[in-house]
């Protein structure tokens, strides 16, 4: 049995009375262990599609079950208690919490299950040393660089070893050599522990460098990409540039991510 | 074109239907209360359409999910059935009266076809425009899990606000009357009223706390409608039976001594009705509570009342607990607004000078750590929200002053009234219907073996005119007894020095007290001086008796009075104690002869009944502190009352008890021991009901008025919540991901709603017992002449100091309550879209 199997949801929103369909139809099953990247144009619904699997947002119709417990028949505490568990999410801002450290953040989730604090704690800053941030490690967000930012966040995502991993776009805010240490630690992160990940991406290149991938075309119809594509099947949507982030880039002041950082 | 078209059609045909048939409900309903009332029978109808209503009602709330048609058929016809089984009735009973029968049969008709159509229209509803492509998809089981009404709540909410009610009343009609722990008699658990209420209101109370907070963790949610409905079908019925039982003797009579009890407490406000609807109110407000509570503690769907991270996170967001911060509000509250803030200013605006000139100085060696240091000062700016929770803290800290300071003082004036009253008078008085108590010996000794009675003493009470040679008064004469008054009241520790008891018993000490061959006291008459405290009294007993016949000559006396015919006085006459406004405005010190007249003397003459006088010398003067005591009570021993007023034995016995709140039911105890009639006590309570609950109900308004302060610093406390919700909309989008429930995030912001609230309650009760402790030690003087009281009293009462940062807290929990609720039900999709 699939880790996730996700049958026919439909999902629309209302604007100004009228219906846009975001996700029309979606069936979908993610294997245990596996490491998936989903692209396709924005408004295409991929970080719609996130939320559902993430359970943070609740379609109109259809049925997902997570490990065999079905998931829209649960309460909110049961809910809230599977995404502490088993999810980690990491975003495309970071989203630290600004009035804690970095170990703060990263103990978190530990928090949140209501483990002892000290303990917590504990793990949070030998993950962080782990993976090579312990100098930050009583940091405030605000003073920390993007890179830095998005390693705790994905620190914060990894503490309680979650079952899935859901990125939506971790590296848009980030330079490509940033972005790409962020990408291998998430291959390493999936091929080490053993932990799904699916990840949303407007990097082609990075997408095809992942085992399975997805592609979100401008409806809500989610057609699987041939597995093992390794170049023949892009132009299916050779339109979609390279990450549109001219902003929010930030000039990283933080040198090359030690490779060896996941263990 | 027409495909467009025919959708329209059917939805006006569809609101048609279900229009008219309101409308025809209607009419039928107006058409039967039209007949009912020109029957005189619309209060029975009512009556009986009332729980027809209330079916119609919950007919229409349940789910109409599985048989729509059939549910709205019922609701609608229900009532339409039984008023037509009335109407049968009705007409069989009075068959003549045709035409308001026909009136009758026309509105039922009406109702009937109303409901009809209206059920039919409901049920009826146009297709929608186009098959959607989800058709046949699970529905999400969020919205499948939607109900619209809980029983379990509503019967949670009403019968456990019942089941408090009932406990509130039983209870204090147990209590007070007395409940057999065992087989012994003796061993009865009593309690004094006011603990009677204070158990069983606490009992009730926590009963409405727990039926609210099951009613809420059955439904998980506030569950408005289902407690309002139960509040107000099962909630009020008690406290309207008793009620109605005020207006009608009949169920008065039927409830028994336990219903006069719980009046009895009830009407400690005032009218008893009163007393009801507030206890309701506050139970239902507990009910409210523990709704609340059961949402906070199990709204996500799981029991959870730990609140490690919740306080973990609120304390991050909301940094009260910081001594400068905290200091600086309690500087504000006890220092007024202007000079603590005046000052700040002034430390502020030079600290940032001194800190801007280092800066410029630091910038010109380095630059790089100037701006870091200026970034560092702009970071010790607060922000707005900061300013916010300053100002709410502020807002709940000098409400809870006010309410302090206020209640306190206000409890000093009532215990000083209290103290003067209960001083002077007797705790509680045994009379006869008889009028004369022979045997007053006897009864009094009765009286003192009852357990709770410390003293009892015998009386008689008149009134009568006292004459002296300056000017005239009425007064209440009061004869005692010396050996046994001091058990009961004050009078013999209120006397002022220079007068005694001992006076009043051994008149013949006064005469020889009274010295003063030279006149001096008619000097002193003379300049209208208080009197003073007798001079010295020489202590050679030949010149001792003086005769008054001088005074007489005293030409300014003489204008003032029309001269009272006085008999030749002989040397020793009876004492008589005088209050200190009387014996000023009579102008008499002790020693002076003072005549009394009593109009009642049951002597004859030609013209009627004679007034009879008896002279008697000035034993002492006592200030008891109420000037209507000190200026209308004068005391004489009780034989000599007996003699005077032709009385044998005495007018009433009265008692001393050890605990004044038990007052009432002690003197019952006493009026069982003296075996009833022709006995019966009357308390303190009862013989000045109308004074203090006046003040009691004074104290109420004053504290639900000042209580305003607090509704002011509740609205600061939602801006500042919802204020604090909006700058954190990620965060609690991100909490949410990371596993945080709804219940999680109500709880972190009602968590820092309540911080504001405790802190300013913390405060407000430092600062208010400090000021309540100045105006004790240092004092707010007052006119004595004006208030007859030198400075403004206070007193602190344990319950009312805490109940006032108890109303702080509460209110700042319930007004978190809205913020964090929208802060809980907040789309973290949309928190997260935010960048």
């Amino acid at each position: 049995m699939a880790l996730i199997e996700l049958r026919r949801i439909f999902k629309s929103y209302f604007l100004h009375g009228k219906r846009i369909d975001v996700l029309r139809d979606v069936s979908l099953d993610i294997e245990k262990g596996e490491l998936v990247s989903l692209i396709g144009p924005s408004g295409a619904g991929k970080s719609t599609f996130l939320h559902v699997l993430g359970t943070l947002d609740a379609p109109a119709a259809g049925t997902m079950t997570f490990d065999g417990r079905s998931v829209f028949t649960m309460n909110d505490a049961e809910l809230a208690e599977l995404r502490n568990r088993s999810i980690g999410f990491v975003f495309q801002s970071h989203f630290l919490l600004p009035e804690f450290t970095a170990v703060e953040n990263v103990a978190m989730p530990a928090l949140l299950r209501r483990l002892d604090r000290k303990q917590a704690l504990h793990d949070a800053r030998e993950l962080l040393e782990r993976m090579g941030l312990l100098a930050r490690a009583e940091h405030r967000p605000g003073e920390l660089s993007g890179g830095e930012s998005q390693r705790v966040a994905l620190a914060r995502a990894l503490v309680l070893k979650p079952t899935l991993l859901l990125a939506d776009e971790p590296t848009g805010n980030l330079d490509p050599a940033t972005g790409e240490s962020i990408h291998n630690l998430l291959r390493e992160v999936n091929r080490e522990l053993g932990v799904t990940a699916v990840v949303v991406t407007h990097n082609e290149e990075l997408a095809r460098s992942m085992p399975r991938q997805l592609r979100m075309a401008t409806g809500s119809i989610l057609p699987v990409v041939p597995e093992g594509g390794e170049g023949e099947d892009a132009p299916l949507s050779p339109a979609v540039p390279t990450p549109p982030t001219p902003a929010a880039a930030t000039p990283e002041a933080t040198p090359g991510f030690p490779e060896e950082g996941g263990e | 074109m027409s495909a467009a078209q025919a959708p329209e059609r059917s939805t006006l045909l569809h609101w048609g239907r279900v229009s008219t048939g309101v409308g025809l409900c209607w009419a039928g309903l107006m058409l039967l209360s039209h007949a009912l009332f020109q029957r005189g029978l619309l209060g029975p109808a009512m009556a009986v359409l009332m729980p027809v209503g209330i079916a119609l009602l919950f007919l229409l709330l349940l789910k109409p999910g599985k048989r729509p048609r059939l549910s709205y058929a019922a609701a609608a016809t229900v009532p339409g059935v039984v008023t037509g089984v009335l109407l049968l009735v009705l007409i069989s009973t009075d068959p003549e009266r045709g035409l308001l029968n026909w009136t009758l049969v026309a509105g039922v008709v009406t109702w009937l076809l109303g409901a009809a159509l209206g059920a039919w229209g409901i049920s009826h509803r146009p297709p929608d425009a186009e098959p959607s492509p989800a058709a046949g998809a699970e529905l999400h089981g969020r919205l499948l899990a939607t109900t619209d009404f809980s029983w379990g709540t509503f019967l949670a909410c009403g019968l456990g606000l019942m089941l408090a009610e009932l406990i509130l009343a039983g209870g204090i009609a147990l209590l007070s009357s007395g409940v057999q722990l065992n087989q012994e008699a003796s061993r009865a658990l009593r309690l004094t009223p006011t603990g009677a209420i204070l158990v069983s209101g606490l009992v009730a109370s926590l009963v409405a706390f727990i039926a609210g907070s099951l009613g809420a963790w059955w439904s998980r949610r506030l569950a408005a409608p289902e407690a309002t409905l139960g509040v107000l079908y099962l909630g009020t019925a008690i406290p309207a039976l008793l009620t109605a039982a005020e207006f009608s003797p009949a169920m008065a009579q039927a409830g028994g001594p336990g219903l006069f009890e719980v009046r009895h407490a009830a009407s400690l406000l005032g009218p008893a009705a009163l007393g009801f609807w507030l206890a309701f109110i506050v139970l239902v407000l507990f009910l409210v509570l523990g709704i609340t509570v059961g949402f906070v503690l199990a709204g996500s769907g799981r029991l959870d009342t730990r609140l490690g991270y919740e306080l973990f996170i609120a304390r991050r967001h909301v940094e009260i607990f910081r001594l400068g911060f905290l200091g600086r509000i309690f500087a504000v509250l006890l220092l007024g607004i202007v000079p603590p803030l005046l000052l700040l200013a002034i430390v502020r605006a030079s600290e940032a000078a001194v800190e801007r000139t280092r800066i410029r100085r630091v910038g010109v060696v380095d630059p790089l750590k100037a701006a870091a240091s200026l970034h560092a000062q702009r970071a010790s700016e607060g922000t707005p929200t900061s300013m916010m929770t300053t100002l709410s803290v502020g807002g709940v800290a000098v409400g809870v002053m006010a309410l302090i300071v206020v209640m306190s003082v206000m409890s000093g004036f009532e215990g000083d009234l209290r103290d003067k009253i209960l001083g002077t008078n007797a705790h509680a008085v045994v009379h006869s219907y008889l009028g004369e108590i022979p045997s007053y010996e006897d009864i009094a000794e009765k009286a003192r073996k009852v357990p709770g009675v410390v003293g009892a003493t015998p009386f008689i009470i008149q009134e009568v005119m006292v004459v002296s040679d300056a000017n005239v008064s009425g007064a209440v004469i009061k004869g005692i007894d010396p050996q046994t008054v001091d058990t009961v009241t004050d009078v013999g520790r209120n006397i002022l020095p220079g007068g005694s008891l001992e006076n009043l018993v051994d008149p013949s000490r006064l005469v020889r007290r009274r010295i003063n061959p030279d006149g001096r006291g008619a000097v002193d008459r003379r300049a209208g001086k208080r009197p003073p405290s007798p001079s010295p009294a020489p202590e050679d007993p030949v010149e001792a008796p003086v005769d008054d016949a001088p005074i007489i000559d005293d030409e300014f006396i003489q204008l003032q009075v029309p001269v009272p015919h006085i008999p030749p006085v002989p040397d020793v006459l009876p004492g008589i104690l005088l209050g200190r406004e009387l014996a000023t405005q009579l102008r008499v010190v002790v020693g002076d002869r003072v005549n009394v007249v009593s109009p009642l003397s049951g002597e004859l003459g030609p013209q009627g009944p004679m007034p009879k006088d008896r002279s008697f010398r000035v034993a002492g003067i006592f200030h008891s502190g109420m000037y209507e005591y000190d200026s209308k009570f004068v005391y004489i021993t009780l034989q000599e009352a007996q003699s005077f007023f032709n009385v044998r034995g005495a007018l009433g016995i009265e008692l001393k008890v050890d605990d004044v709140d038990d007052a009432r039911n002690i003197s019952r105890r006493v009026v069982t021991a003296l075996e009833g009639y022709p006995y019966r006590a009357r308390d303190w309570g009862e013989m000045n009901q109308n004074l203090f609950s006046a003040l009691r109900l004074e104290k109420l308004v004053m504290g639900v008025i000042l209580s305003i302060i607090s509704i002011v610093a509740a609205g600061l406390i939602i801006a500042t919540v919802i204020m604090l919700v909006l700058e954190k909309r990620k965060e609690i989008a991100v909490l949410k991901a990371l596993g945080v429930p709804d219940g999680g995030i109500l709880k972190i912001f009602m968590a820092e709603g309540l911080q504001i609230g405790v802190a300013g309650g913390l405060i407000g009760l430092v600062s208010g017992l400090l000021w309540c402790l100045f105006i004790e030690k240092i004092g707010i003087q007052l006119d004595p002449d004006i208030y007859y009281i030198p400075a403004l009293p206070v007193r602190l009462e344990a319950g009312q100091t805490v109940l006032a940062v108890v109303v702080a807290v509460l209110v700042s929990f319930f007004a978190s309550l809205y913020p964090a609720l929208q802060a809980s039900r907040f789309d973290p999709v949309e928190g997260l879209k935010a960048e």
